[in-house]
């Protein structure tokens, strides 16, 4: 346990683990060719960054509550070091995945991108999508200390409590992209649901420790 | 490139590929050409599994691999939506060959018809008078397309061996339900058996096919073995994998998709550039396998697929829109 949260308090190990996933399609498409991945390899990579993601924003925000309800336990303070790095990287996955799209779509004929943008806001999946894009953006641009202390914590907070509002959006827009429900959704955001109502029950006992705890970890 | 009279279902000459380029896709051209012909074929038929009845298959001169490029093969057998065998694109290459067995296969011909059979697929193809090679475009609903050679026969003398009785106003095909085989079907992720439907009028037109193998081989299973349907104006969910019964009936059927989800997918599935999915544009289609890794290759989708010609008298006056 000592190790693992040594390696965890590290920003490098950290950075492997965060561009590792990344560099998984490579796998399929150059290393061990797989047909059922070469049909289609932009495809693939789009899926995989809009998963990457997905799993990423997930698990960011199970670092807060986790920290909530073993305040002690070294593992859970480590990761505490790394919140913002984790979310903003979550970003850039979300940004690569919108990126695959455009050129998904477009083939690389850019008079097709009005076209491509009208889809994505006229089709309710796709427009869930980026409304959960823009407020990541949103967090991403706001996350230098400098932001933080020209908006003011109390107000940079709040603003930073839409990554709730992402998080949902990007489960359901996840869900919604296949034809029969993927349960791969459950377990991606069902534990970090399952921890925050763990920590909402802790947060409601009248137990100082835990209050205080709890306090401090919202910001 | 070709000099040859282009017949109208076909692409422009753009997307034509050369003879030789297509001989890289097509086994049997291949096997011709270093002399080995049917008996190359009859190697290739694995005795276990498919239906091996008929090959190796005549060309059909209307539908020539010349007119439009194949895909190549390993993406045809590798990218597949048989969610009896998983969700995943990769999956059913996997799952559809651990045991389960499409030999020996039984077909069963009923309802309103006058000359109702059961039958194994091989004699069936025997009665319909052999198989021929046809290649057809397919285009999924999730807006990506293949160019695929299929062998089999239309569909028209399947309904003729029937002979179906005047009431007979739709087609009913249903799929294998064998739970133990079929991880989809034991988790449950459709209704299953899988159920389709056709009018019957559109399924005498002359594009409906039986498919009984592509690539002039006898069908895998991760692409429907050993029979399935080919409609290749409409969506290819359509293209119904494995059918164990036909049932002539009056009313029209509920495919299983449209029992899914009725707001995304109907009946009729034509493929419609105007008419989108909920949730995607059917406006244009990725074309698999072509284009570089990083910059797929897309193309306008054309109103039923490019076979306007051949099929659009069969929904004259109808709202197409609504009847999606
Ligand atoms: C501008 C915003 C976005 C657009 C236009 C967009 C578009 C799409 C489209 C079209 C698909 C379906 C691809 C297909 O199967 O055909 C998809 C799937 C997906 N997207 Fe997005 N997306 C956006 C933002 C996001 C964000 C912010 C996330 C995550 C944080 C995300 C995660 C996913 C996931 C996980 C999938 C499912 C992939 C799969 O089925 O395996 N997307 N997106």
């Amino acid at each position: 346990m000592a190790v693992l949260e040594k390696l965890l308090r590290s920003k490098v190990v950290i950075w492997i683990l965060l561009v590792l996933p990344g560099l998984w399609p490579l796998w399929p498409i150059f290393i061990r060719p797989n047909p059922s991945v070469g049909a289609d390899p932009l495809k693939y990579i789009l899926h995989h960054f809009g998963f990457t993601a997905c799993v990423l924003l997930a698990t960011v925000l199970t670092f807060t509550p986790l920290r909530v309800l073993w305040p002690k336990w070294g593992i859970a303070q480590a990761l505490n070091r790394h919140r913002r790095l984790v979310g903003v990287v979550s970003f850039a996955y979300a940004m690569l995945h919108l990126t695959a799209h455009l050129v998904y779509e477009t083939g690389l004929d850019w008079s097709q991108l009005g076209h491509v943008f009208e889809v994505a806001t006229t089709k309710p999946f796709q427009l869930v999508g980026l409304i959960a894009f823009t407020i990541l953006l949103v967090l991403t641009v706001t996350s230098p200390n400098a932001a933080i202390k020209a908006l003011g914590g109390k107000r940079w907070k709040l603003l930073h409590r839409l990554v709730y509002v992402a998080a949902a959006l990007s489960a359901y827009h996840q869900a919604a992209a296949r034809k029969v429900f993927p349960m791969q959704v459950v377990w991606i955001f069902g534990p970090l649901l399952l921890l925050e109502i763990a920590r909402i029950i802790r947060e409601r006992k009248p137990k100082p420790v835990a209050r205080k705890a709890a306090g401090n970890a919202e910001a | 490139m070709l000099i040859r009279t282009k017949k109208d279902w076909e692409l422009p000459e753009s997307a034509v590929t050369s003879e030789s380029a297509y001989r890289t896709h097509n086994r049997r051209d291949f096997l011709k050409a270093i002399g080995l012909g049917a008996a190359g074929a009859a190697l290739a038929s694995r005795d276990l599994l498919a239906a091996t009845g008929g090959f190796p298959a005549k060309a059909n001169p209307d539908f020539p691999a010349s007119a439009l490029k194949p895909t190549a093969e390993e993406f045809v057998t590798s990218y597949n939506n048989f969610y009896e065998f998983g969700t995943g694109k990769e999956q059913p290459k996997d799952l559809a060959n651990r045991g389960w067995k499409t030999d020996p296969w039984t077909v069963e011909l009923t309802g309103l018809v006058n000359k109702p059979v059961k039958l194994d697929v091989n004699d069936l193809i025997k009665q319909a008078g052999g198989i021929e090679e046809r290649v057809y475009r397919h285009r999924c609903v999730e807006a990506w397309s293949m160019v695929v050679p299929w062998d089999g026969f239309a569909l028209a003398k399947l309904v003729a061996l029937a002979d179906p009785k005047p009431e007979a106003k739709y087609l009913k095909f249903t799929s294998f339900l064998d739970p133990k085989s079929s991880p989809g079907q034991s988790s449950g992720n459709l209704d299953y058996p899988y159920v389709e439907g056709l009018r019957l009028d559109e399924a005498t037109n002359e594009l409906a096919f039986i498919a009984t193998g592509i690539y002039s081989k006898p069908m895998p299973n991760q692409n429907g073995a050993p029979l399935r349907l080919v409609t290749p104006w409409k969506y290819g969910f359509k293209g119904i994998k494995s059918i164990v019964k036909i049932e002539f009936v009056a009313a029209m059927p509920t495919n299983t998709w449209k029992a899914m989800q009725s707001s995304e997918y109907g009946f009729y599935a034509n493929v419609n550039p105007k008419v989108d999915h909920p949730r995607w544009s059917q406006a244009s289609e990725r074309v698999i396998g072509e284009g570089s890794t990083f910059i797929p290759k897309r193309q306008p989708t054309l109103m039923f697929n490019g076979y306007e010609k051949q099929v659009a008298a069969l929904y004259k006056g109808m709202d197409l829109a609504r009847n999606y």
